[in-house]
């Protein structure tokens, strides 16, 4: 009979530029909720949503970070003690992939490799989508995990963050 | 640096527990709660229990601890029950003091001017996004224009080029007709091919010095094809060349013509007809009728009219059909039209068809002045059709006896 271990707790950031749907993201994983409405970040929003994996519990942190943008860039402090990161872009608008990656670019220097899952998100406005299939290929390449999301249906939401829990608990 | 006075000091710490809503939290090395106070319910840390591990009780201290270098500020931290904590860390006495700082109302104001910004900023991103996509369609417009216009001109340049090729066979056509006589009756008449030139055709020749044929047919359709066979036909009735026909007997011509030009091995066409053979000695006219118009006799002195037509099919729908021979006296100083429905079926303004009748009525009028009947009958259908071409060709051919 196998013996249940106990939770883990890990703090995932949510990174990227403002706007792209991060806040909407941690609300449609832990609430399954969405609206319309648009309400910035500021500094930071913690959240806790504990995911049943396959031997045991793990308890995210999900500290929903301010998006980056043209004037303010997002604190490195804030991602002290991350164990992984969940990267977002807004599918619709292709120059929040180049924040999302430069921001990876500062992460990875500041604090090393870390466990991150790239989220292109707002995947249900496929009239306004701005990132082509040749680009999400090209960016998995890198070995990247790389996944079409919508905070609004729901796709891709569950598997990014359970993904993320499994890659983070690996070595526990 | 001079310290400030006690009471300064004890000012400021009561107005920083009341206004900033100041708690606190003590963390030994192992992580474990060892003290705790200030308004910790604001923060929603009201319970937490001195003694049990510190990211248990205060989850935002996860990963945080140990701290590498103090103090340490994380500003503007949002926990449960939404209000906003800058987070300020002091090692002290081997333990970490965690203190929070109330900032909802600071992080409420920058989040309103924060909001405005990103709005503005999405509005504008639209917006030129918008003016990209507009432009990419206007290029793609005039490209489709320039397309369209091209596409414009080589229809304007096939079409004059048809033009030019009905004219030409038009042409060829009227130059097949037989001259107008006047001896020993007359016979005029007038061809105005349409547009799109029809299948009219007609003539009139003597088969011998005593009988005189005329005929005039009409190819269903319109274009160089139903030209093309009415010339061919023609031919024929010009030559009196189909073997073993009797060209004197409007049934024999009518009944050969039907096996020659079948429609299924003809291109799907056929054509109406009417064949007439007059002897001048015995005043008689021998006729017959393929699903043409009533030819019409007319005698001058009563303007009294007989429409010359018998029953038979057009030629060229089936094969193995009888035609039937009418006979008809021709009085002295009487007229013999024949026409296509080019002569009567015109489409008016108003939408209405004209009639074989008005025609006729037409023709019976006694002229008014010395213009040739088949003249003012041109002029009388242009003006009911009201354009400046008619739909179809204007055949009329009149024999004068």
């Amino acid at each position: 009979m196998a013996v249940a271990q106990p939770a883990l707790q890990k703090k995932i950031c949510m990174l990227g530029g403002f706007s792209v749907g991060k806040t909407s993201l941690v609300k449609r994983f832990v609430s399954s909720v969405f609206s319309e409405a648009y309400l910035t970040t500021v500094g930071v929003k913690i959240d806790k949503k504990t995911v049943d994996l396959d031997d045991r519990a793990v308890n995210l942190i999900l500290w929903d970070v301010a998006g980056e943008d043209d004037v303010s860039t997002v604190k490195m402090s804030y991602l002290r003690g991350s164990a992984g990161y969940v990267l977002v872009a807004d599918g619709t608008r292709l120059s929040t992939l180049e924040v999302a990656l430069s921001l990876r670019g500062r992460v990875e220097a500041e604090l090393g490799p870390l466990p991150f899952v790239l989220l292109l998100n707002k995947s249900d406005l496929k009239d306004e989508w701005a990132i082509d299939d040749a680009k999400m290929e090209e960016l998995r390449q890198t070995g990247w995990s790389v996944r079409a999301s919508s905070a609004k249906s729901g796709e891709g939401v569950e598997d990014a963050f359970r993904e993320l829990a499994v890659r983070v608990t690996a070595k526990q | 640096m001079t310290a400030l006075p006690r009471d300064v000091a004890d000012a400021l710490q009561s107005v920083t527990h009341t206004q900033r809503a100041l708690a606190y939290l003590q963390v030994d090395g192992e992580h474990r709660l060892i003290g705790a106070g200030g308004n910790l319910d604001n923060y929603g840390l009201g319970a937490v229990q001195l003694g049990g591990q510190a990211i248990d009780q205060a989850v935002f201290l996860e990963g945080l601890l140990p701290l590498p270098e103090t103090p340490f500020l994380l500003p503007s931290i949002e926990l449960a029950g939404g209000r906003a904590a800058d987070l300020h860390f002091y090692a002290h006495d081997d333990s970490i003091w965690v203190v929070l700082l109330d900032v909802t109302a600071e992080r409420d104001q920058a989040r309103r001017i924060q909001q405005k910004a990103y709005e503005m900023t999405l509005l504008q991103e639209k917006e030129r996004l918008l003016n990209r996509r507009l432009e990419a369609a206007n290029a793609a417009l005039r490209t489709t224009q320039l397309e369209l216009e091209a596409s414009r001109e080589a229809l304007a340049r096939v079409h004059q080029r048809v033009q030019a090729e009905l004219a030409e066979a038009a042409g060829y056509v009227r130059s097949l007709l037989p001259p107008p006589m006047s001896e020993p009756f007359a016979v005029d008449w007038r061809f105005v091919p349409s547009t799109e030139l029809g299948g009219d055709a007609f003539g009139y020749t003597w088969i011998d010095r005593d009988h005189f044929a005329l005929y005039l047919l009409d190819v269903c359709g319109h274009g160089v094809g139903p030209s093309l066979m009415s010339i061919a036909v023609l031919d024929v009735l010009r030559a009196g060349s189909i073997r073993d026909v009797d060209f004197r007997d409007p049934r024999q011509v009518l009944g050969a013509l039907n096996e020659r030009y079948q429609m299924r091995t003809d291109h799907d066409l056929f054509f109406t007809l009417w064949y007439g053979v007059y002897r001048p000695a015995s005043r008689q006219l021998d006729y017959g009728c393929a699903g043409h118009p009533p030819a019409i006799l007319m005698d001058v002195d009563t303007r009294s009219v007989q429409l010359l037509k018998v029953k038979g099919t057009p030629i060229g729908l089936a094969p193995g059909i009888s035609y039937a021979r009418g006979t008809v006296a021709v009085p002295a100083n009487s007229r013999l039209y024949l026409f296509s429905d080019g002569a009567y079926e015109i489409e008016c303004p108003d939408g209405t068809t004209m009639k074989l009748e008005e025609t006729v009525d037409f023709l019976r009028q006694p002229a008014a002045d010395d213009a040739s009947d088949l003249d003012r009958l041109f002029e009388h259908l242009m003006q009911r059709h009201g354009g400046v071409r008619l739909d179809d060709d204007f055949s009329i051919v009149r024999c004068s006896f």
